[in-house]
């Protein structure tokens, strides 16, 4: 689009909040990824994580002018994603969808593990609603407890029985050894 | 805590089953079109938005006038009699569009009727009168400047001929309402 490339991200988010597209969409090219694999994680089903992503790009195009600079913007981009998971985990359906055959999942990145790949993700898209979303944020995306709860909206102390509660029930239907 | 290597000596344990998962996961391709489209399409709600909010206080100063001089009835009876020179109307006439040529002269007969009218009603009431219509008169023109970015939009098109018929509708009702009757005299 002819537009220039901004090495810094705080150069691309002031050019995209001046409605720059082509900044916003190198801004994009540059986190999608993690944000689609977070939706993804968090709702279990590649479809909901798609619209997801989409729904939080648009959100964060819509309020670039308030974000602070405080935070790392992966961080505030994160925030969005989660919260647009939740609202939409209440709205619809979406409910029972992670319970079917999980389509279109990625397989893990080492098969040299010797795990059987795709069943850890089926089972982390099988677990509760509340247990997978605190075990993808704690346990795969490396927040705190207290970042967890607070994103989720919940307590720190319901963070990690849940975390507790999809450590167990992982366990058993992967049939690992108990810690 | 997860960029622990798995290791291989010893069945995998979960967390270096959770360490193995990528983070990162590449969208389809398509997904930034849609997002493109999605804001494209939200920014076009919000002017429209911003537009209905116009319309709507063109429509509310309509109904200021229209309470002010139902308000007001003394203002008609010490109306003087002035010469009209619009033959009555009942209603606003229905024209196809607001650039045909007998609207317009319609239109600017009607203009001057209420013009005529409007310097013959009390301060308080005309002050309240003025500034109903440059509302509609402001909406009118945002839409305008909207239309001209997008010519072929149906519902700026549609908006536009709504504040032109508001404002002919506020002439009407002003003129109607100042009638002069000789049966109050």
């Amino acid at each position: 689009m002819g537009s220039l490339h901004y090495s810094q991200p705080a150069g691309r988010i002031t050019a995209a909040v001046a409605g720059d597209l082509a900044a916003f969409e190198q801004l994009y090219r540059e986190f999608a990824p993690r944000i689609f694999g977070l939706c993804l994680r968090l709702t279990g089903q590649r479809e909901s994580a798609e619209d997801c992503t989409q729904e939080a790009f648009i959100a964060a195009w819509r309020a670039l002018a308030r974000f602070e600079h405080r935070s790392e913007f992966s961080t505030w981009l994160q925030q969005i994603a989660i919260r647009t998971v939740l609202q939409g985990r209440r709205g619809l359906r979406a409910a029972r969808e992670v319970a079917a055959p999980v389509a279109g999942l990625p397989e893990v990145a080492d098969p040299g593990s010797g795990a059987p790949p795709l069943d850890v993700e089926r089972a982390i898209a099988g677990l509760p609603d509340g247990a997978r979303h605190v075990l993808v944020l704690v346990g795969i995306y490396g927040f705190s407890h207290a970042e967890a709860a607070a994103a989720l909206g919940v307590s720190e102390g319901t963070c990690k029985s849940q975390l507790h509660r999809a450590r167990g029930l992982l366990t058993a239907a992967l049939e690992l050894e108990p810690p | 805590m997860n960029d622990r290597p798995p290791r291989h000596d010893r069945p995998p344990s979960l967390d270096d089953l959770l360490a193995a998962i990528p983070r990162n996961v590449e969208p389809p391709a398509r997904l930034w079109r849609e997002i493109v489209f999605g804001i494209a399409r939200r920014q076009r709600q919000t002017r429209y938005l911003a537009l209905a909010a116009s319309m709507a206080c063109a429509v509310l100063a309509a109904a200021v006038i229209w309470a002010v001089l139902r308000a007001a009835p003394e203002s008609r009876a010490r109306l003087p009699l002035v010469a009209t020179r619009t033959a009555p109307l009942a209603t606003a006439p229905s024209f196809a569009e607001p650039g045909d040529a007998k609207y317009l002269a319609t239109r600017a007969s009607l203009q001057a009727t209420f013009r005529e009218r409007l310097a013959l009603l009390d301060p308080t009431t005309r002050t309240r009168i003025e500034a109903s219509l440059a509302v509609i008169q402001r909406a009118h023109e945002d839409i305008r400047r909207a239309l001209a970015a997008a010519p072929a939009d149906p519902l700026l098109q549609q908006l536009f001929e709504s504040t032109w018929h508001e404002e002919f509708d506020l002439y009407v009702h002003v003129v109607h309402a100042t009638q002069p009757t000789a049966a109050k005299t």
